[in-house]
């Protein structure tokens, strides 16, 4: 009665670290790829014509996925209600109960479908994408730089200043998607962010998310077959599962965040603005 | 004869006894006091006089003790204060260039010391990224006492803050994807 447990704990699951890669994804896709790819005289390209189609993609498919699965959990949702609402929990045995609990399931197995469906191309994407990136990093972070020309790279123009808006993504659960995806899209698409100190570290974001989940889908795929086959069992005895209602939870959590978890901590004091000094030892 | 010997005798214990006493003058080390003064301008002028009487060794100690002074009467001047008096020492031959630079920049500037290389990321530091992120994180501490505690610029250790997490994130990308060319 596993029913793809992987799924079960929303803050921490497959999906929820495969959703947050593809989050990543779309975000890299909403930059204009010639903003990207023309950035004003860069030292260094991470993100040249290649990776970026490789992104554009991968993002497409990943933007199916989810507006699939939105579609088929909103329906979840109805059923379900209806479920609670006609008292059918204790009364499985009833024959309206047992129709309702039928639909659910084959709801479920919709969603399973879909994401069965997609997944493969998303793999095959996703790995086009971790592999170009890879290259990039590898040769303009990797093999060109040193630890010192790196720090200086991070810390651009201007070292002693408020930092710069950092695209920092890995971890950002909990929002809702198409929210999470206006927030990265201002945050890329000022700019401020056109440099190189901010493509590093987006280039390093979306590159260690789709090392992650291309294990990730990998293992999903294999889950969702056992599922699947759980579930046609299921739909034998027309029985609603914990677990499957489980699952259902965890993957809304995935598309439409928690919206309690997400409470901002203030920020640190603004900093004197008088003219800072500088030694004469300062590198 | 015999008063000759006994006179001799007694003027070569003399001697001997003289020559041990010098000797032992000799090989004393100075006195080596720390900062007595609250005042930082004052502390840093008994730290100087104590550098030029023969406590160079001491040096550290010193920069600490200024440090916790400092800390006390927390100000953006601080920053100049402790600057001048590590150019100071470069110029009395206490400290080398380097050696002030680092002294300096490990407490006050946002760019991490720990990071100074001369190779490339994927073969050396790559090997040795667990170590350099150790350094990182205790030169952050200091940087904190430097920048926040001593010198008020809570801005310049917050950007060193956020540029060690954006070290640590481009590195593990980085570093996977040498191991990956391999």
């Amino acid at each position: 009665m596993n029913a793809l447990p992987i799924l079960r704990r929303p803050g921490n699951t497959i999906a929820t670290r495969l959703v947050r890669a593809l989050a990543c994804l779309v975000l890299a896709i909403s930059l204009p790829a010639t903003v990207l790819a023309q950035s004003n005289a860069p030292t260094i390209r991470l993100f040249p014509t290649t990776v970026v189609e490789d992104l554009k993609q991968t993002s497409s498919v990943a933007r199916e996925m989810e507006t699939g699965l939105q579609e088929v959990i909103g329906r979840l949702d109805q059923q379900q209600q209806l479920y609670n609402e006609s008292k059918c929990d204790g009364a499985e045995s009833d024959p309206g109960c047992q129709r309702l609990a039928k639909q659910l399931g084959a709801t479920y197995l919709d969603m399973l479908g879909i994401m069965e469906e997609r997944l493969p191309d998303m793999e095959h994407t996703v790995n086009n994408t971790r592999l170009s990136l890879e290259k990039r990093l590898r040769s303009e972070l990797g093999n060109k730089m040193t630890s010192w020309t790196l720090q200086e790279t991070l810390l651009g123009s201007n070292p002693d200043g408020i930092a710069q808006p950092a695209p920092t993504m890995r971890g950002r659960s909990g929002m809702r998607l198409s929210e999470r995806f206006r927030q990265y899209y201002q945050l890329v698409a000022s700019s401020s962010s056109h440099n190189d100190q901010s493509l590093a570290v987006l280039a390093s974001d979306i590159y260690l998310d789709m090392d992650e989940t291309s294990e990730l889908i990998a293992r999903t795929r294999e889950e969702i077959a056992r599922a699947t086959l759980i579930e046609q069992l299921n739909q034998s005895f027309g029985t609603i599962t914990p677990e499957m209602m489980e699952v259902v939870g965890g993957v809304k959590s995935i598309l439409f965040g928690d919206e309690a978890d997400y409470v901002q901590v203030a920020g640190p004091p603004p900093g004197s603005i008088e003219q800072e000094y500088r030694s004469p030892l300062e590198n | 004869m015999k008063n000759n010997l006994i006179t001799g005798t007694c003027r070569s214990i003399v001697l001997i006894l003289f020559g041990l006493t010098l000797a032992s003058c000799a090989s004393t080390p100075p006195p080596c006091y720390g900062p007595q003064s609250k005042n930082l301008d004052t502390a840093i002028h008994q730290v100087q006089d104590s550098l030029i009487g023969g406590c160079a060794a001491n040096f550290d100690l010193y920069y600490d003790d200024l440090l916790r002074i400092a800390e006390g009467d927390p100000k953006a001047e601080n920053k100049r204060i402790f600057s001048e008096f590590l150019v100071w020492s470069t110029d009395e031959g206490i400290l080398s260039q380097r050696q002030a630079k680092d002294y300096y920049n490990r407490y006050f500037n946002v760019k991490f010391v720990s990071l100074a290389g001369d190779y490339n990321n994927c073969t050396h530091t790559c090997p040795r990224r667990d170590r350099i992120m150790r350094n990182m994180e205790r030169e952050l501490t200091d940087k904190e006492r430097g920048l926040m505690k001593v010198s008020l610029d809570s801005t310049g250790y917050y950007r060193a803050d956020e540029l060690y997490q954006e070290v640590e994130l481009v590195l593990e990308a980085t570093c996977t994807a040498c191991a990956a060319g391999r």
